[in-house]
């Protein structure tokens, strides 16, 4: 079955350049331009996985919205990839260290651009991380 | 009233009511704000609702001492300037009043021109903790505005075209031709050095010496650098180039930052590696000298001309004898900033063609006997 991912960025030309890698692959993405309409679409559809953004709007808002999705009974388990630019503030990483999400409890964290590859492969093991975990619990 | 917040405000603590009245009647139409104690408890009660600019604390009053004042305005607000009164024969405690935050001390007895010449001095330099403090936070700001913009108006455009050519060759990966490929690939290499250029600014501006200190613990050396050791295995790997360690025993622990000094480590060991021919050998040694950490990093690499060597450090320095240096000049900078701030030093040796040495020397604390 086609995986569903929803993706919240403000750059929709960044957006494209994800997008287009992830629709060639064969996924169904959807696209939020702001926190506000992704929180909307999360809620009203079911998604294997959210691409976030972190610094949209006013500050922080993609951090805003991961806090909220943990405490949410119902997209608590939803895998979270956050793609940002900021690393060097929000995450306090150096040179040769693996990026660590340590900041907010998400499940990775990586760097904008992103290779194809990298992403690709990073949003499959963490859908399937997600589903193991699931089958796991039933 | 709400007194205004440009008129000065002067406190005067003293049990003597000679002294007060006649301070009082000194600073009359001068255009202060005088408040009065005439003990400790009353004075430290008045620090708190006065707001005072500028306190005169008399050494000895009975109650609580004037010492114990002088620890106490520090501790409500370290900006005020306090300037102790005392007796001639208490010159001497006065000095230790000076070492304990007094600015200056007034012996008695005093003429009013001696108290006023002493009152605009405390005022003035007042004034000067104040500035100094504005102008460091505006600093701060400065760096943490810029450093957005930094990141928002140019990393982020960057970013977006960069993603957008990636994801074009994913795309066409089976449509483009060798050469199409190396274009594609050319300007890849561009945007990407531009990028890294980007963050190694935004690094040299996020390093903070100040904020460092306030996280230092005592840690074992080993750790800052077996993690810096793990990250450049797979860039040694790629070269084929052995990282030896010799390590001595029951080493001292030293005071600093290990996320820090892990940078430093990585950005030397990284250095050794990028400037070493394939399939040599990279050295780390630590040893413990009679009062400092000592690790080295010795290659076999193209070596620093003896031109180049004084630089090195300077950031933003590539090179003069055109060796093909790639990176920014950044690291070395960025290190020895960090290794200052641990009170160590970061010092090079180099033969051109030979190799290099790179030693980092952190002192520890000597403990028991």
């Amino acid at each position: 079955m086609t995986k569903k991912l929803m993706m919240i960025d403000d750059d929709p030309d960044f957006v494209a350049g994800i997008k287009s890698i992830l629709d060639t692959a064969g996924f169904e993405v959807d696209v939020a331009y702001n926190p506000k309409d992704g929180m909307k679409a999360l809620e009203t559809k079911q998604y294997d996985l959210l691409l976030l953004d972190i610094m949209m709007g006013r500050g922080a808002e993609g951090i805003m919205i991961a806090r909220k999705l943990r405490k949410d009974a119902k997209l608590r388990e939803l895998p979270v990839l956050i793609i940002t630019g900021m690393r060097e503030q929000i995450a306090f990483l150096f040179p040769g260290e693996p990026v660590h999400p340590r900041f907010v409890d998400v499940d990775e964290l990586v760097e904008k651009p992103i290779e194809p590859r990298l992403l690709l492969e990073k949003v499959n093991s963490l859908i399937q991380t997600a589903e193991a975990r699931k089958a796991g619990k039933k | 009233m709400q007194p205004t917040t440009n008129t000065p405000r002067i406190l005067i603590i003293d049990d003597e009511e000679v002294v007060i009245d006649s301070c009082t009647q000194i600073l009359k139409g001068s255009g202060y704000l005088v408040a009065t104690a005439m003990d400790g408890t009353i004075g430290l009660r008045s620090v708190q609702d006065f707001h005072p600019d500028l306190v005169f604390v008399d050494l000895k009053m009975p109650g609580i001492s004037g010492f114990e004042v002088l620890e106490k305005i520090q501790e409500i607000d370290a900006t005020i300037v306090s300037i102790v009164i005392t007796g001639f024969a208490t010159i001497g405690s006065a000095v230790d009043a000076m070492k304990k935050g007094a600015y200056d001390f007034l012996p008695k007895p005093f003429t009013p021109d001696e108290f006023r010449m002493i009152t605009r001095r405390g005022l003035e330099r007042r004034k000067l903790v104040l500035e100094t403090i504005s102008l460091r936070r505006e600093k701060e700001l400065l760096r943490e505005q810029f450093a957005s913009i930094v990141s928002h108006e140019l990393k982020a455009p960057l970013s977006a075209v960069q993603q957008n050519l990636f994801s074009l060759e994913y795309e066409l990966s089976n449509a483009l031709n060798e050469e199409q490929k190396e274009k594609i690939e050319r300007v890849k290499v561009r945007i990407d050095e531009l990028l890294k250029l980007i963050n190694s600014w935004l690094r040299v501006i996020s390093v903070d010496i100040n904020k460092l200190k306030d996280g230092f613990k005592q840690i074992p050396i080993t750790q800052p650098l077996s993690s810096a050791l793990e990250s450049m295995k797979p860039f040694a790997a790629r070269k084929n180039i052995e990282i030896t360690t010799a390590i001595a025993d029951d080493l001292h622990p030293v005071t600093g930052d290990s996320i820090s000094l892990s940078e430093v480590f990585v950005n030397i060991i990284g250095n050794a590696i990028k400037y070493s021919p394939e399939n040599t050998r990279v050295l780390v040694k630590i040893e413990e000298t009679k009062d400092s950490i000592r690790v080295s990093v010795k290659d076999s690499g193209i070596g620093i001309s003896n031109d180049d060597l004084p630089h090195i450090f300077d950031g933003f320095y590539r090179g003069k004898s055109g060796q093909a240096m790639a990176g920014h000049g950044i690291g070395l900078a960025v290190s020895r900033q960090i290794t200052e701030a641990h009170n160590g030093s970061i010092t090079v040796e180099s033969v051109l063609g030979k190799g290099t040495t790179f030693v980092v020397c952190l002192p520890y604390e000597k403990t028991g006997p």
